[in-house]
């Protein structure tokens, strides 16, 4: 075990020597300077060139937008309320697919990569391929508001306006299982990317956690006052951090691993857009945490967002971004970049006439994003179709079954909890263990403590635990004699004592 | 202020092929790495036992069935066989044909085989003789040593074989298959071996007697005294190379020292043993196979309790013999199988079982001398080779492949203990009348422990306390 521990300590010594590439991040150099004060015109300034074409504002139509992002960060996935969808590299401005499907869209996901991508529509979810070809109508996927895909088990999860969860298998084609949360229409779902669990924020507050083996959550957790707006998990922290954000106006920061209150909370200022109210969180790989909310966008560090605090403290800004007269649909980090995209809509009432202006914003957060990728887990985003190939086979290889999701993923593996043994059986039929302990030749820690200590207590001491032992070994029925012998005085041997001694050992032997 | 964005290191070109690989060994990007590692070794395991195949090749000759195998000295590819037809052929597991083939070497049933030193070899026959050949063997450096798998047949090894072919018949035709020298004796024999120095050999007759090469009557006479009992096996240590051991037909093994001349211990067992190999590591230590079905090892310092049972078979072991490393054995059966056992894994968990459709009892079985193969001759009157390693791969192998059969490997070995891992790893799918023949013994041993404990719980405390299953095997010893 000691090794063991050691051995990971030498292995984080190497993560950081192998790791080269350089994490970004705004330095503060004189007591009067505020990070948070920097904006997005100054950032853009002080970056090299390519870096500050990565900050754009694209005015769209069709709604608040949904997006995604692909697990290697190059690809970009939106889907418009009103039925916009679009997938494309944003980087080379490539458009793999534009879609017109006139209904109402309420969230997009891609699939195994960016090849494939899943439409939660007014009815169902359906599936299209990178063309923008519809490859499967998911019909048992009754309203769906939310998806979230697993990579590491191809599960394709929905939450519905039914309140039902669905996992579809997306390379069998099969309904893994259908969990009926009985807490009405679920309009908030996240993933912990780290065990794959999932976290549904329902309408009366509650937050529960959900896997695929279980037909009732893991967790259930009344978070807020108001409806649960937003839910996310640090994947930075191996999913021990969440955050959620609810119609209370108070977003709350809660540690997964005690759920007695939240560690901080604070409140920020909230209106609704067509269907996206409340502010929306996403925690960037650094552990970083954005809450898009009415008017601005802000992002918080750690470890201050996660440290216990006073009632109602906002955490220090790290950064803030103002989005004047408009509700944040959605903000996500791009995964091994220092960027955040923000979909937000603001109404207008211009001469009578109301006018609806959505933008999806990428602005510069320095230090949000990790850039050390790992090409086996898909974050390489130089990625080309023939390794991307490959590591689609490899990743099917590797498909976990739906009973590995647990909310402790290093269960796995571990020691089995020690069966009860039938004493009833006979000798030779118990097992290995059993026997061996019956001969005192088990090799058992707790009992060879227990022997050195006898050992090495005094004469009396001894004695008694001797006596002990001998009360826990007794078996059969009491006999008078041994009884008489036991309860007259030890120091006292007359001739009838030793008769009786010599009696009771011929009877015994 | 200062301000910086993130930089990616620039990838390099991996070593796994053509494209650039970036690697973060951080766990935190490595989520569920436990289950999809298990699920790698899982993969591992069920791939193992998809090339599981053991079978290399078989090779005819004999028109009856084979009974002894033989190792050359010094010699990878080369074994010797010899039948009840009275034949004993010269085998090139390389080329798989007959180098040599000595026609009606002995009348009627070939006793046993060994090498002599050189190029030479003594049989034995219940013709009541015992002859020296002289072996005609190929050059070592014409690639003969290499054995591979029967896919990979190329035209040059069927040209080479057509050569040997006409070899053969050269051979024939110049009949040199004369025996240098014959010893007669007064007695059918059953067993031959040649001490591992000198120019000594001990036979088993009715008795154990020891030779000399250069004289046609034995110089020794090593019988344990008073007994009359067949002996079946005889054989030299290679260690102590002036102890032997024998086994005979009324249940006995009994250890002789040619320097004292005499026999110095004997023990009587439950039943009689049918083969007998001294391990090639440790001097001191031999391995019996039993008719009771079971194989067991001894320490000769301590003779009276086996220091190990080896429980699989479900008939009469026939033979058995240590692999050159001395870490395994390979038996062969009445049952129709040849099991690889690993030292010290009593029950075969971790060993193997071949069979074939066509392979009837196994009369012997063998290790080559690189431990690589196992041989096994039978019935059928086959001599066949098996992979000792069923999954191995033979051929040559790149460096990719290779980490990647280690790499598996490793897995298999750090998740052997789970249930689904261990459950693929230890299946061994035998023929239905070996499954049907275990269980069955499994219920009537069952029974009689069952039996036992009820008699147990029924008589009086002390009066028969379970013994040691190794406690039960020898019930006589005599020194």
């Amino acid at each position: 075990m000691e090794e063991g521990r050691k051995d990971r300590k030498t292995r984080m010594e190497d993560v950081q020597m192998l790791n080269v590439g350089e994490t970004g991040g705004m330095q503060v150099e004189g007591a009067l300077e505020r990070t948070w004060k920097m904006t997005q015109k100054d950032i853009v300034e002080n970056v090299g060139l390519d870096d500050a074409r990565s900050r754009s504002d694209w005015r769209l139509d069709g709604g608040p937008y949904a997006c995604r992002y692909s697990r290697n960060g190059r690809h970009l996935a939106i889907a418009g309320r009103q039925g916009h969808v679009a997938t494309f590299d944003w980087q080379t401005a490539t458009v793999h697919a534009e879609l017109q499907l006139k209904e109402t869209c309420r969230d997009i996901t891609f699939l195994q990569d960016h090849s494939m991508f899943a439409v939660a529509q007014s009815k169902y979810v359906y599936m299209y391929d990178l063309n923008g070809v519809e490859l499967h109508r998911l019909s048992a996927h009754i309203e769906p508001t939310k998806l979230e895909y697993l990579p590491y088990h191809f599960l394709l999860v929905s939450a519905s306006n039914t309140g039902f969860l669905k996992y579809q298998d997306i390379s069998t084609g099969q309904t893994v299982v259908e969990h009926r949360s009985k807490l009405g229409p679920c309009r908030t779902m996240c993933q912990n990317t780290w065990n794959s669990v999932i976290h549904l924020g329902h309408q009366n507050g509650t937050v529960t956690l959900w896997t695929p083996n279980s037909p009732t959550p893991h967790v259930r957790l009344l978070a807020h006052l108001g409806e649960v707006t937003a839910v996310a998990v640090d994947g930075s922290s191996s999913g021990r951090y969440m955050a959620t954000s609810g119609a209370d106006g108070r977003v709350k920061v809660w540690d997964c691993r005690n759920w007695k209150g939240c560690l901080r909370q604070w409140s920020v200022r909230t209106g609704t857009a067509q269907g996206f109210q409340g502010a929306q969180l996403d925690w960037s790989q650094k552990g970083m945490l954005a809450v898009g909310s009415t008017n601005s966008v802000n992002v918080f560090q750690q470890p201050t967002i996660t440290s216990m605090h006073g009632p109602l403290a906002t955490p220090p800004l790290y950064m803030a971004h103002p989005t004047p007269r408009s509700q944040t649909s959605s903000t996500r980090f791009i995964p091994h970049r220092d960027l955040l995209a923000i979909s937000h809509s603001s109404s207008s009432d211009k001469s009578g006439i109301l006018t609806h202006d959505h933008v999806i914003s990428t602005i510069l957060v320095p230090g949000s994003g990790n850039p050390n990728y790992d090409t086996a887990e898909g974050g390489d985003p130089h990625e080309g179709s023939k390794g991307r190939r490959e590591r689609e086979v490899r990743s099917l290889l590797e498909k976990l079954e739906p009973s590995t999701i647990t909310v402790d993923p290093e269960m796995l593996g571990g020691l089995r909890e020690e069966a009860k043994v039938d004493e009833s059986l006979v000798h030779r039929k118990q097992p290995r263990f059993q026997r061996l302990r019956a001969s005192g030749k088990a090799d058992e820690p707790d009992a060879m403590q227990e022997d050195d200590e006898a050992g090495t207590g005094s004469a009396d001491e001894k004695g008694t635990v001797l006596e002990k032992k001998r009360v826990g070994k007794m078996r059969g029925r009491d006999k008078s004699m041994k009884r008489y012998l036991r309860k007259k005085r030890k120091n006292v041997i007359d001739e009838a004592t030793v008769r009786f001694v010599g009696n009771l050992d011929g009877m015994v032997c | 202020m200062k301000i910086s964005l993130l930089q990616h290191a620039t990838p390099h070109p991996g070593n796994s092929g053509p494209m650039p690989v970036q690697r973060n060994p951080d766990a935190l990007m490595h989520p569920l790495s436990r289950a999809r590692e298990r699920k790698r070794a899982l993969n591992a395991s069920k791939m193992e036992r998809m090339f599981s195949k053991p079978f290399v090749a078989a090779f005819e000759g004999h028109e009856d069935a084979v009974e002894c195998l033989e190792r050359v000295r010094g010699r990878v590819g080369t074994v010797i066989s010899a039948g009840f037809d009275g034949k004993i052929i010269v085998h090139s597991l390389a080329r798989r044909n007959a180098l040599q083939t000595i026609g009606n070497a002995h009348q009627g049933k070939i006793g046993g085989i060994c090498m002599a030193t050189g190029d030479r070899l003594l049989s034995c026959g219940h013709d009541r003789s015992i002859k020296l050949w002289s072996l005609k063997l190929p050059n070592m450096d014409d690639g003969e040593e290499a054995i591979e798998d029967s896919a990979e047949n190329d035209e040059e090894g069927v040209t080479r074989r057509i050569k040997s072919i006409h070899l053969d018949a050269l051979e024939d035709s110049k009949s040199l298959n004369k025996p240098l020298l014959v010893y007669p004796s007064k007695v059918p024999l059953n067993s031959i071996h040649h001490h591992r120095y000198q120019s000594l050999f001990a036979t088993a007759s009715n008795g154990v007697h020891v030779w000399d090469e250069t004289k046609t009557a034995p110089i020794t006479n090593l019988t344990f005294t008073g007994s009359s009992e067949t002996v079946d096996v005889v054989r030299f240590n290679m260690s102590e190379a002036s102890v032997l051991a024998s086994i005979g037909s009324e249940r006995t093994m009994c250890l002789y020292d040619i320097r004292t001349g005499k026999a110095e211990r004997r023990i009587v067992m439950q039943m009689r043993s049918n083969a007998l190999s001294w391990s090639p590591t440790q001097p001191s230590v031999f391995l019996l196979a039993s008719e009771d079905h079971n194989l067991y090892t001894f320490d000769i310092r301590a003779l009276s309790t086996p220091t190990q049972i080896y429980k699989g078979h479900v008939s009469a072991v026939t033979s058995c013999d240590w692999s050159p490393t001395g870490t395994e054995f390979v038996s062969g059966g009445w049952d129709r199988t040849v099991r690889v056992w690993k030292e010290g894994d009593g029950n075969g968990k971790e060993g193997e079982s071949y069979h074939t459709k066509r392979m009837q009892r196994v009369l012997s079985a063998m290790y080559t001398s690189d431990a690589r193969f196992v041989l096994s001759a039978s019935d059928d009157g086959n001599v066949r080779l098996w992979k000792a390693n069923p999954h191995e791969r033979l051929g040559v192998l790149d460096t990719r492949e290779r980490n990647a059969i280690e790499y598996r490997e490793a897995l298999k070995q750090r998740w052997k203990f789970d249930e689904e891992v261990g459950k693929v790893l230890r299946s061994r799918p035998v023929p239905k009348a070996i499954k049907t023949a275990t269980s069955l013994k499994r219920t009537m041993l069952d029974a009689s422990a069952e039996k036992e404990d009820r008699r147990r719980k029924h008589s009086r405390k002390g009066e028969t306390n379970p013994r040691a299953e190794r406690k039960k095997l020898v019930i006589a010893m005599a020194e």
